[in-house]
């Protein structure tokens, strides 16, 4: 039987600049995740995982090459669309977690389930269960300015998981942890991303990631050099 | 719904507070003007409430405030004789500059000499027609000259009791009613009188009847109260309603840039809170209308505050500015309300634009 696979990114490229200006930021990114499966980009800074990780989320237009998304090619759409594909097919955890202050750990959440039409006590039960879930039950009132940072990632993958998307993008969801908070995190996004059975991809310089990853991606110069499973790659410097 | 706008305006108290405070002085602003025009414009009233229907003037006369007339008295009979006129009053009027226990004062005497056994309301003649001795004056110039019913007044060296102070006033002049054998006395007309006031008949053509007094009076011109409270209405409206109308629309347009400053303001400090709402697929729509709460929120309360303000500052002022008469309407305030309403959500425009510019990917950016 023939699985499809739930990302498959084709020669994905983004050219920034032209003539003397060019960057090719990223250059030809093959590859494939299914759901349940965490795959782990690495590399050095300005190798363009963040590049690469914005247009697999509809958040930047690819110069060429293909996101599929659960079959659906997103850099087909019409910008006008990409919203709607990002709340329904991705969620996003952030590097600075970009929680809104102004609003309550349960309000941050919720407001994510706002944007995609859920209102009312079905948001507000939504958006408790998954808090609860991720061991925030007693700082569901607390707000973001409030919290630690590891409770403030907690609540950030909250959020990208309240719509049950398919497809979860992780930027540096450790850089601001320390490292028993930034274990913590990554155990809470790998647990709760298969129990939701979406594809996790995270782009970091953290080797400490290699526990939860089932796949490493090795990215320099736009490129993949290597492609392998839990195991740092010779000679590979993390910048 | 999460209510981000409120969230969002509330996380900064003290801009909030200086915000709904500046848009409630703007409304107040206009709402006080408003009615002080009002107020102003009811000083033509007067001619309606008067006993009478037709002023026969010297030609020339556009109102009794601004013009001297002066009529002879004897074409009374005449006018009496008229084919549908009901009964003639002469009317003395006069401005006079007299000085009331130290203090100058000026005001308009009007007396309507109404022949004995005339028929008038109970509330007109309360108003309108003092007893010999007495006189009846406006809240204004009571107040203004410190004075209450029973106390004397004093013009030019003629004591006269104050019978009764009439509710409101104008700004325009303060009013006093003479009983007639008083105002024969004091203006000393001798044979003349400034006004005729005739009252028609139920029924009676009020053009024939003008035309019969303007010909059994020489030089002199017929018009009916409608025509003299329009000419006094005019009077206001040309002194009065250019000034008016830019003072409320500076005041639209302070009330706006406040509102439009607050909304900007709050929108461009959490520019990344509205990059991460598109970021996890938030329409245009969806954060448009979180800037338009935003805006009404400080608009609507604003307006709210500023119109009941309004009410206290009207009363407030009046206590130490006699002429500051003002008629506070409902129309009127609700007319503010909705014009403020349109300004917040026209002063949402350059945050919305703002918000278009937002790329969600910089919420990448640590």
């Amino acid at each position: 039987m023939n699985v499809r696979p739930l990302l498959e990114v084709r020669e994905l490229t983004k050219v920034f600049g032209s003539e003397r200006t060019e960057v090719r930021a990223v250059d030809g990114v093959s590859f494939t995740t299914d759901a349940g499966e965490v795959t782990l980009i690495m590399g050095p800074s300005g190798s363009g995982k963040t590049t690469l990780l914005t247009m697999i989320g509809a958040l930047l237009r690819p110069t060429s090459g293909r996101v599929l998304v659960d079959g659906l090619d997103v850099t087909a759409l019409p910008q006008r669309e990409l919203p709607r594909i990002r709340r329904q097919l991705v969620g996003f955890v952030f590097q600075t977690f970009n929680l809104l202050e102004a609003l309550t750990a349960q309000e941050n959440v919720e407001v994510a389930l706002n944007v995609a039409g859920v209102t009312g006590d079905e948001a507000h039960r939504r958006a408790r269960a998954l808090l609860v879930e991720a061991g925030l039950e007693e700082r569901l009132d607390f707000h973001a300015r409030d919290l630690s940072g590891g409770e403030k990632q907690r609540v950030s993958i909250a959020r990208a998981l309240a719509n049950h998307p398919p497809l979860l993008l992780a930027d540096e969801p450790t850089a601001n942890l320390d490292s028993y908070h930034g274990h913590e995190v990554m155990e809470l996004l790998r647990d709760l991303a298969r129990k939701e059975g979406c594809a996790v991809v995270v782009v970091s310089h953290d080797p400490r990631l290699y526990d939860i990853a089932d796949r490493v991606l090795w990215l320099e110069d736009g490129r993949i050099k290597d492609a392998g499973t839990a195991a740092v790659p010779a000679g590979r410097a993390l910048a | 719904m999460v209510p981000v706008a409120r969230r969002n305006l509330l996380a900064e108290k003290g801009r909030l507070v200086m915000s709904v405070a500046g848009v409630a002085f703007a409304v107040l602003l206009i709402l006080i003007i408003v009615s002080l025009y009002r107020g102003w414009s009811g000083a033509s009233a007067l001619f309606n409430e008067l006993p009478g229907d037709l002023w026969v003037a010297q030609a020339g006369t556009t109102d009794p405030f601004r013009a001297a007339s002066s009529l002879p008295a004897d074409r009374l009979g005449e006018l009496e004789r008229i084919e549908g006129v009901q009964a003639v009053i002469p009317v003395y009027a006069r401005r006079i500059g007299f000085e009331n226990s130290g203090e100058d004062l000026d005001v308009f005497f009007m007396s309507l000499a109404a022949p004995a056994g005339l028929p008038l309301a109970g509330d007109v003649r309360e108003r309108f027609f003092p007893a010999p001795g007495h006189v009846i004056v406006d809240s204004v110039l009571a107040q203004e000259a410190g004075l209450e019913t029973g106390d004397t007044l004093a013009v030019l060296g003629r004591p006269l009791v104050i019978e009764r102070v009439s509710p409101g006033g104008n700004p325009i002049f303060e009013l006093g009613f003479l009983n007639g054998a008083d105002a024969e006395e004091l203006l000393r007309l001798d044979d003349y009188v400034n006004f005729f006031l005739l009252s028609a008949a139920p029924g009676a053509d009020l053009d024939r009847v003008a035309a019969a007094a303007t010909a059994a009076v020489p030089g002199s011109q017929t018009s009916t109260s409608d025509e003299f409270a329009q000419a006094m209405s005019e009077l206001v409206n040309q002194g009065f309603l250019p000034v008016v109308s830019v003072l409320v629309a500076l005041g639209l347009v302070i009330g706006g840039a406040v509102i439009a400053l607050t909304t900007y303001t709050a929108t461009i400090e959490k520019a990344r809170d509205f990059g991460v709402l598109k970021a996890v697929g938030a329409s245009n729509a969806f954060v448009y209308r979180i800037v338009l709460q935003q805006s009404l929120i400080v608009g609507v309360i604003g307006s709210a505050i500023g119109l009941v303000a309004s009410a206290f500052a009207a009363t407030l002022i009046k206590r130490g500015v006699p002429e500051f008469v003002t008629d506070l309407r409902f129309a009127d305030a609700a007319g503010i309300f909705a014009a403020a309403l349109v300004v917040s959500i026209l002063a949402a425009y350059v945050p919305v634009h703002r918000i278009n510019r937002i790329d969600p990917a910089m919420v990448f950016r640590a």
